[in-house]
C-alpha cells in the first residue's frame, strides 16, 4: 500500500507545507492595510524585528553538510532515486520555504566576488561556506548538491516528468547562457552594481509568497515549462552550475549509469531528460579522423583569439553595461537633463538635487565605475571566450567511446538513470 | 500505478481546464499589475483638482470633507486592486499545482522504455562538425571585435563631460585665456590679471579739451563696475536704486545699442541691501565670453544676456549681506561662470553653466566677507580660480570648485584681488601686508613686505615685476621674485582703479582721473600723465589700440585717431 503511493507523497506533502505557509501568510495579509482610524490614534512609532540567533547559520551549514553528505551516499554507495528525491524535497522544505531561500550557494557567488574585489565588503563566514561546501562536494562526488540539495532543483524536480528531447545544437546554444550569466553577475556584484542573480531569482518569489508579481510569474511559467524541458533553469540559467560543471569534471567519484560493466543495451538512452548521457559512438566507427598534426597545434592559438576578441568586445561595451549601476544611471539622467532639457524625474534624480551635491562629484563618481567596467568586463570577456573555444576543443579532439557514462559536467546526479540499467552489480 | 483509459482521459481534460484557468488568471494578473502600475490614484485628475480647489479655500469645511472622501475612496480602490493581485497569485500558483498534478497523473501510465532511440552519433562528423564551429566562431568574434571598436568606442561619451564640454574650445596654455589685441573679457583684462595684449595704446589725451578723446558718452545710470569688451561692443552696468541695467556700446561709435535689465525676470530680487549707498549695487564688473555677457548685481541677481540683448537665463543668488556692499566681479572659464559669493551668512564660490544657468558646482569657503574678485591661473597644469579671502588664499580647480590648496594670507578688510604671473601669488590688504605666494600643489609665502599695501587696487604682475598702487597715492615696482623694491614713487591722488600693463608701460589711473603712464621696467621712467578730466575708480580696459575708460558719469574712448 505504501509503495503504491510512495511515489505521490512528495506532493502530498508539499501540498501541505505549502498550503501551511499560506495560511500562515494568509493570517498576515488579514491585517493589511492597517485600517484608518478617525480618531487621533497614532501607531507606535518603534517596532521591534527580533532577530534570527547567529547559532541558527551555523546550523543551516550544518543541515547542509548533512544533506550533501547523504545525497553523496545515495548517489554514489545506496544508488536509490527515490531516497535522492526524499533529500530533495527536505531541501525544499528547509531551504526553500523555511529559510525562504537565502543564504543560497547560487546567490553566494555574488558574495565572494564583491568581497575579492572590495575591500569594504566582509563576506560572512556563512555565506563563504555555502559557496564553498558544495563546490568542495563536486570535486569529491560530482553535482550532488544539484540532485538533493539545492530548493531551486528541487521545486523544478517536482515537474520535471514529462520530457521533450531538446535538439543537442539548442541545447548547446541555451547552456551558453549560464556562462554569460555568470560573468554579468561577477561583474556586476564586484563593481557593487547589483546582485542580479538574488534579483532574478524566479523561485524566491514562491518561497516567500512575495516578490515582484513579474518574477512570481516568471517562476510559475518556468515550473510549467519544466513539465516539458526538465530543469530550464538548472540547464540554461543558473550560474552556480557553471562553477558546479567544471568542478565536477575533476571529481574523484561520481554516480555512474550501470552498477557494473556498461553492456551497451541502449536501455539508459532515453532516461536522461537532461540530456547528461555520453552515448557511445556507432560501433566501426571509433577511430579518430582527426589525426594529430602540426594543424592541429594551431587550434589552442584559435582559442586564444576567440578569448582576446571577446574581452575587447567586453572592453567596448563595458560603458553599456555600466548603466546597471545606480551612480551611472543617475548621472546619465542628470547629464540628458542638462544637454536636451528633459526634466530628471525619477526618485533618485530628486533625491540627488535635494542633497545639493555638486554635479562633478557624481560625475566623478561615474567615472570610476567605469573605469571599475573596463578593467573587469575583458576579464568577463576572455572567461566567455576560453569557455567557448574549449568547449569545442574538447568536442573536437575527444576520444571515442566505447560505454554509456554520464557526462561529468552536466550530469546532476539525480538518479533517474538508474532504474533504466539491468546490470546487476557485482 | 496504473489508470484506467477513461481516468487517463478524465485526466487530461482536468489538465486542459487547469491549464487555460492559470492562463486565463495569469493574463488577469498582468492586466491588473500593468494598471497598478501606471495609475496612481493620488495624481488622478479628478483628485488634483479637488485638492486645488481645497488650497484655494482651506477654510472651507464643505470642501475639507469632500477631499477626505474623496482621498479615501481612491485609496481603498487602490488597496482593493492590490488585494485582487495578491489573490490571484495563489490563485495561480493553485491553478499551475493542479495542471502540473494532472499532467503527471496523465502520463504516469507512460512506458519506461520507448521503442525508438535516436541513431548512434558518428565520432568523425561530431569531430568535424565541432571543428568548423571553432573556426568559424573565432572568425565571427574577431570580425565583431574590430566592428564594436570602430562603432562602439566613439559612441561612448566621455563620462562627466556634456556635448558642450566636449566641443568646448580650451585656451592654450593649460587652459587659461591668454591677453589678446581684441578682447578684454573680464575685470582686469584676461584672466582678471591686469595685462592687457595688443599694442600702439595711446599714451596722451585730454578729456577737457578733447584730445584723442574719440568718442565720451553718458552712462545712464551709475556704477562702479568696470568696461569689458568682445569684438565690437563693450558691456558695463548701471544702477540707481533697484533699477538695474547691462549696457552694450559700440566700440567704434560710442552708440549703446541695447540697455539689458537687471531686475526684470522671476525671482529677481529688489531689495537694497544695507551696504555703501555711494557705490550702488552696479560694482561688479561683468564677463563676457563669445556669444554671452554676464553680470551680477549687489542684490545677489545674476543674469545672462547674449550680444543682442535676449536674456538667457537669470537667477538671484540671496541678498548678500555686507557691510561694505557685494563687489567680486564675474569670471568665464570655459563654459563655466565662475561667481564668488561674499555674505556674511554665507561664502561660497560658484560655477554655473554659462549657457543655461544651472550651477555645475557649489564650494563653501571659510572665513569673512571680502570685496576681492578672483582670478584664472595655471599652476601644475592645472586651470584655477585664486580668491583672495580673509584669513586665507586659496585655490580652486577651475572645472570642479574642489580646493586645491590654501594659504593664511591677510585677516583685514579685504579687497585687493591677487595679481598673478607663472610662479607667483601676490595679495595684500589695507594696513597690513604685501604677500608673495609661490604658488603650487605645495604653496609657500615666498616673501612679504609691508611698505606698500594697496587696499582696493589690484597688482598687476610679470614674470618680472610686480606693479602697487595704493590708496595713498603711491606707485611701486617689486621684484617679482623677491621683496627688493626696485623703484617707488609718489602722487597726490590716491588709487582705486587697478594698474594695467599694456604694450610695455603701466598704466595708474588715480582717483582724480589722471593716468600716470610709467614705463614696465624695473628702473622709473615716467611717460606721461594725461587727464581724464573727470574723477574715476574704475580700471579701464584695452582693446585695438584704444583705451576704455568709465569716469563717475561718461564712458570715455581714447584713440590716437
Amino acid at each position: 500500500m505504501f509503495r503504491k503511493f510512495s511515489r505521490i507523497i512528495p506532493y502530498l506533502l508539499t501540498g501541505l507545507m505549502f498550503i501551511g505557509h499560506s495560511v500562515l501568510y494568509a493570517q498576515q495579509q488579514m491585517r493589511y492595510p492597517r485600517p484608518e482610524f478617525e480618531t487621533d490614534y497614532t501607531y507606535p512609532e518603534y517596532q521591534y524585528i527580533y532577530q534570527r540567533s547567529p547559532v541558527w547559520e551555523y546550523i543551516d551549514v550544518a543541515v547542509l553538510i548533512a544533506a550533501l553528505t547523504l545525497t553523496s551516499w545515495l548517489v554514489l554507495k545506496k544508488r536509490w532515486r527515490q531516497g535522492i528525491v526524499w533529500v530533495s524535497l527536505f531541501s525544499l522544505a528547509y531551504f526553500g520555504f523555511y529559510r525562504q531561500g537565502c543564504i543560497c550557494a547560487v546567490g553566494s557567488v555574488q558574495n565572494v566576488s564583491l568581497a575579492l574585489f572590495n575591500s569594504d565588503y566582509s563576506m560572512p563566514l556563512v555565506a563563504l561556506l555555502f559557496f564553498l561546501l558544495p563546490l568542495g562536494f563536486a570535486l569529491f562526488s560530482g553535482r550532488v548538491f544539484c540532485a538533493g540539495v539545492c530548493p531551486l532543483g528541487a521545486i523544478q524536480e517536482l515537474t520535471a516528468f514529462r520530457q521533450v528531447k531538446v535538439n543537442p545544437k539548442v541545447e548547446a546554444v541555451l547552456g551558453s547562457i549560464p556562462f554569460v550569466y555568470l560573468g554579468l553577475a561577477v561583474l556586476f556584484s564586484a563593481t557593487g552594481s547589483q546582485f542580479i542573480i538574488c534579483r532574478y531569482d524566479p523561485f524566491v518569489g514562491i518561497f516567500r509568497l512575495g516578490a515582484p508579481y513579474t518574477m512570481v510569474i516568471f517562476g510559475s511559467l518556468l515550473l510549467i515549462t519544466g513539465i516539458f524541458v526538465n530543469r530550464p533553469y538548472c540547464r540554461y540559467l543558473c550560474p552556480y552550475g557553471v562553477l558546479l560543471n567544471i568542478f565536477s569534471r575533476f571529481s574523484y567519484r561520481h554516480l555512474s549509469i550501470t552498477p557494473a560493466e556498461c553492456i551497451n543495451c541502449r536501455r539508459c538512452e532515453p532516461s536522461c531528460p537532461y540530456g547528461a548521457i555520453n552515448v557511445s559512438d556507432k560501433a566501426g566507427e571509433n577511430e579518430l579522423t582527426v589525426k594529430p598534426s602540426t594543424v592541429r597545434l594551431l587550434y589552442p592559438f584559435l582559442i586564444i583569439f576567440i578569448a582576446l576578441s571577446l574581452g575587447l568586445i567586453a572592453y567596448n561595451t563595458a560603458p553599456l553595461l555600466a548603466g546597471v549601476n545606480k551612480n551611472v544611471m543617475l548621472a546619465r539622467e542628470i547629464r540628458l537633463e542638462k544637454e536636451t532639457g528633459i526634466k530628471a524625474e525619477s526618485e533618485a534624480a530628486l533625491a540627488f538635487r535635494e542633497s545639493a551635491t555638486p554635479e562633478e562629484e557624481l560625475f566623478a563618481e561615474e567615472l570610476i565605475v567605469i573605469k571599475r567596467f573596463r578593467a573587469g568586463a575583458p576579464l568577463v570577456g576572455i572567461f566567455l571566450g576560453l569557455s567557448l573555444g574549449i568547449g569545442f576543443y574538447r568536442r573536437m579532439t575527444r576520444l571515442p567511446r566505447t560505454e554509456y557514462e554520464p557526462d561529468r559536467g552536466r550530469c546532476i546526479s539525480c538518479g533517474k538513470c538508474f532504474r533504466y540499467c539491468p546490470v546487476k552489480p557485482n | 500505478m496504473n489508470f484506467t483509459e477513461k481516468q487517463i482521459s478524465l485526466f487530461r481534460t482536468l489538465s486542459i481546464i487547469a491549464g487555460i484557468f492559470t492562463m486565463i488568471i495569469a493574463f488577469t494578473m498582468i492586466m491588473s499589475l500593468i494598471q497598478l502600475k501606471s495609475s496612481d490614484p493620488l495624481s488622478s485628475p479628478a483628485l488634483v483638482a479637488v485638492y486645488e480647489q481645497f488650497d484655494r479655500d482651506p477654510d472651507n469645511t464643505v470642501n475639507a470633507e469632500y477631499v477626505r472622501s474623496l482621498d479615501l475612496i481612491a485609496r481603498k480602490a487602490y488597496f482593493t486592486a492590490r488585494w485582487q493581485l495578491e489573490a490571484g497569485s495563489y490563485l495561480l500558483v493553485i491553478g499551475a499545482a493542479l495542471f502540473v498534478l494532472f499532467r503527471w497523473l496523465t502520463y504516469s501510465n507512460e512506458p519506461l522504455i520507448r521503442t525508438k532511440l535516436s541513431p548512434r552519433p558518428v565520432l568523425s562528423e561530431n569531430q568535424n562538425r565541432n571543428r568548423r564551429y571553432l573556426i568559424i566562431s573565432a572568425s565571427a568574434v574577431v570580425v565583431l571585435a574590430v566592428i564594436s571598436s570602430f562603432i562602439l568606442r566613439p559612441l561612448m561619451p566621455d563620462p562627466g563631460r556634456t556635448k558642450s564640454e566636449s566641443v568646448a574650445a580650451v585656451s592654450p596654455k593649460g587652459g587659461i585665456p591668454q591677453p589678446d589685441e581684441i578682447n578684454f573679457p573680464f575685470f582686469r583684462g584676461a584672466g582678471s590679471r591686469g595685462i592687457a595684449g595688443g599694442e600702439g595704446y595711446p599714451v596722451n589725451w585730454n578729456g577737457n579739451s578733447g584730445e584723442n578723446i574719440r568718442w565720451k558718452i553718458p552712462v545712464p545710470k551709475h556704477g562702479k563696475s568696470s568696461p569689458v569688451i568682445w569684438r565690437d561692443k563693450i558691456f558695463l552696468t548701471g544702477s540707481e536704486g533697484s533699477d538695474l541695467e547691462i549696457y552694450c556700446i559700440d566700440k567704434n561709435t560710442g552708440n549703446i545699442l541695447w540697455t539689458g535689465s537687471g531686475s526684470d525676470f522671476p525671482g529677481a530680487s529688489e531689495e537694497i541691501p544695507e551696504s555703501d549707498q555711494e557705490a550702488g549695487m552696479a560694482v561688479p564688473t561683468p564677463a563676457v565670453a563669445e556669444g554671452v555677457v554676464c553680470a551680477i548685481f549687489g542684490n545677489g541677481n545674476l543674469l545672462a544676456f547674449d550680444h543682442d540683448g535676449k536674456q538667457l537665463w537669470a537667477t538671484n543668488l540671496g541678498v548678500p549681506e555686507h557691510m561694505y556692499g557685494y563687489s567680486s566681479s564675474l569670471l568665464i572659464w570655459s563654459d563655466i561662470l565662475i561667481v564668488q559669493y561674499d555674505s556674511d551668512t554665507r561664502l561660497a564660490v560658484m560655477g554655473f553653466d554659462l549657457k543655461t544657468g544651472k550651477i555645475k558646482w557649489e564650494t563653501p569657503r571659510r572665513g569673512r566677507a571680502v570685496n576681492s574678485s578672483p582670478v584664472l591661473a595655471s599652476f601644475d597644469g592645472i586651470p584655477q580660480i585664486i580668491i583672495n579671502g580673509s584669513p586665507d588664499v586659496t585655490a580652486f580647480e577651475a572645472s570642479t570648485g574642489k580646493e586645491l590648496w590654501t594659504i593664511p594670507g591677510v585677516k583685514n578688510d579685504v579687497a585687493v584681488s591677487p595679481g598673478i604671473n607663472k610662479d607667483y601669488v601676490y595679495i595684500s590688504a589695507n594696513y597690513e601686508k604685501l604677500i608673495a605666494i609661490k604658488a603650487g600643489k605645495n604653496p609657500v609665502v615666498a616673501w612679504e613686505d609691508n611698505t606698500y599695501t594697496p587696499d582696493v587696487s589690484s597688482p598687476a604682475a610679470t614674470d618680472e615685476f610686480l606693479f602697487i598702487a595704493d590708496g595713498t597715492g603711491g606707485i611701486a615696482c617689486y621684484d617679482a621674485a623677491g621683496s627688493k623694491i626696485l623703484w617707488e614713487n609718489y602722487f597726490s591722488e590716491p588709487f582705486y582703479a587697478s594698474p594695467v600693463v599694456a604694450d610695455g608701460k603701466v598704466y595708474y589711473l588715480d582717483r582724480k582721473g589722471t593716468m600716470h603712464i610709467v614705463k614696465a621696467a624695473g628702473s622709473y621712467e615716467l611717460i606721461s600723465q594725461p587727464e581724464l578730466g573727470e574723477d574715476a575708480d574704475c580700471t579701464p580696459a584695452f582693446s585695438e589700440k584704444r583705451i576704455y575708460i568709465r569716469g563717475i558719469n561718461n564712458l570715455y574712448c581714447i584713440s590716437n585717431d
